[in-house]
């Protein structure tokens, strides 16, 4: 994740185990919440047709 | 105060092996939240008989005094934006969330205990003043971020985050909806303990984002990334100062296209549900009208991620270029659709429309890094959103007095959206100049560093901007 030239910070690159599973959690707390409403407006949407 | 100086710029700087995809997220976070604005009309109705509970009684608000609510909140978001926009670039993304969310959900407890007890004023002091401040703090803190994140995407990833305002109206407003029918009882509309229940949703919701938000360290780039010297000299590695870059053209063509855009687009968000009915009598009722405004949201807000990020591969000017090409043919199609009474063309037409509306939302902030650099982006796109408060005054005047007029003039009211669609038409051919006209920036306006001192980037990214100082860049 450096840019070729650039010192690259201790540790800086190195992968972190748990990286995968925050990465799944944030983006669940987000996107469920936002699921739940993008459904509530197709349901209604579907009246249109 | 020590304890809360977690919240400080230099504690929130990545650590070793932190993944820049969770930022968005974060940023997602206070946009859900914030974006509950667009859903505020919900509590219109309740909020109508919250003495007589099943019926209006003389004190009771009417619903003409509760859309104060809407407007200071706007009004505050975009004063607050512009006025904080300095101080968050400084302080850095983390205190500015954290100042978001502890505005937006105070704002809710105070107008709780402004319905409680029917205060009006304390109703516009919470919502309209408090929560506007929330509104721009919240609004523009994870912009120049993600933009510091994403060099290589900066439209994709200020679209994911500004697609959470577009689509904030959509979780709060079955939210509310719920609560509502939850805290009812023979005595209380529930709007209060909604208004409480919802702050504290969202000061936890927004926590999310603040503990998970983090700047990369000085100098950092994604792997591969260089900005490279190419023929496109739309995109400077320079970096102008908000004060500066207010003074330069470039600004207000950006702000004037801002402008045209929001208010074409707000012409169609603010009569959805009455144009569709008057438009095509007989055949849209207002259950399929509510069907149509939810379709328009979600234009909205799909609009925001997918222009943004086509932004990233076919440039700002050419995606600005097509919404307002693109939007005049649009709405000049939609008489016709009218007259013809084809309702899916009028609906396709609309949701086009919507998608760039909010499409020109997302894109901007990108468009702004590539004409002022990414050095006071964040202030300087506060500043921007003036613009915003200024349409949003401006559409609503524009539509329902060419349509009052109209009416007054012997229009059936089915046509008396054709004179409001062409002059929207006129106003987007102007935006289509202001970015026909958009050249970069002078060098003249770029910052230079003076030895140790330090722009109020807060130091996330010294080395480039130090050296972009001088000499403009090209970047493809």
């Amino acid at each position: 994740m450096t840019a070729p030239g650039q010192p690259v910070r201790p540790g800086g690159d190195a992968p972190d185990p748990s990286m995968t599973g925050k990465l799944v959690v944030a983006w669940a707390v987000v996107g469920i919440p936002l699921a739940w409403g993008v459904w509530h407006v197709v349901l209604n949407a579907l009246k249109l047709f | 105060m020590a304890v809360l100086s977690f919240l400080d710029r230099d504690r929130s700087i990545a650590g070793p092996g932190f993944s820049r995809w969770l930022v968005p997220p974060a940023a997602l976070a206070i946009h859900l939240s914030i974006g509950q604005a667009y859903a505020y009309s919900v509590f219109k109705i309740p909020m109508t008989t919250l003495l007589g509970i099943s019926a209006p009684v003389a004190g009771d608000w009417q619903q003409a005094t509760i859309a104060h609510m809407f407007q200071v909140a706007i009004a505050f978001l975009g004063i607050s934006a512009a006025i904080f926009g300095a101080w968050l670039d400084r302080v850095g993304p983390r205190r500015a969330m954290f100042a978001s969310a502890v505005c937006f959900s105070g704002g809710f407890l105070v107008s709780a205990v402004g319905v409680w007890q029917h205060m009006f004023w304390l109703v516009i002091l919470g919502y309209g003043v408090l929560g506007g401040i929330g509104l721009g703090l919240g609004y523009i803190s994870p912009v120049s971020t993600l933009i510091k994140w994403f060099p290589d995407r900066p439209g994709m990833a200020t679209g994911l985050a500004i697609m959470g305002f577009g689509g904030g109206a959509m979780i709060a407003s079955p939210l509310s909806v719920a609560l509502m029918a939850h805290f009812k009882s023979p005595t209380s509309m529930g709007v209060a303990e909604t208004f409480v229940a919802m702050g504290l949703i969202y000061f936890v919701f927004m926590m999310f984002g603040v503990f998970t938000v983090r700047l990369p360290a000085p100098g950092w780039v994604p792997a591969g990334f260089v900005m490279k010297t190419g023929s496109n000299r739309m995109i400077t590695a320079a970096n102008v100062e908000v004060g500066e870059a207010t003074r330069t053209p470039q600004f207000w063509l950006l702000w004037t296209m801002l402008c045209v855009n929001v208010t074409a687009g707000i012409g169609i968000i603010e009569q959805a549900s009455p144009m569709i009915q008057e438009m095509f009598t007989g055949k849209v009722t207002a259950v399929v009208a509510g069907g149509f405004v939810g379709l328009l949201s979600l234009g909205n807000m799909g609009g925001r991620f997918i222009w943004s990020s086509l932004s990233d591969r076919i440039g700002r000017r050419a995606t600005y270029a097509t919404f307002f090409l693109l939007g005049p043919a649009l709405y000049a199609t939609i008489p016709h659709a009218g007259a013809i009474s084809s309702v899916p063309l009028f609906v396709l037409c609309c949701f086009v429309i919507i998608s760039m509306y909010g499409g020109g939302f997302a894109t901007v902030p990108a468009y702004l890094r590539d004409m002022f650099g990414t050095m006071q982006v964040g202030a300087i796109h506060g500043r921007l959103l003036t613009a915003w408060s200024t349409a949003g005054i401006l559409g609503p005047l524009l539509v329902n007095g060419m349509r009052q007029h109209e009416i007054d003039l012997g229009v059936p009211k089915s046509g008396a959206y054709t004179v409001t669609m062409y002059v929207m038409v006129c106003l987007l051919l102007v935006g289509f100049v202001c970015n026909l006209l958009l050249k970069p920036v002078d060098p003249r306006h770029y910052y230079r560093a003076a030895a140790g001192d330090a722009p109020s980037t807060g130091g996330s990214e010294p080395a480039q901007s130090g050296t972009a100082a001088a000499s403009p860049r090209a970047a493809s």
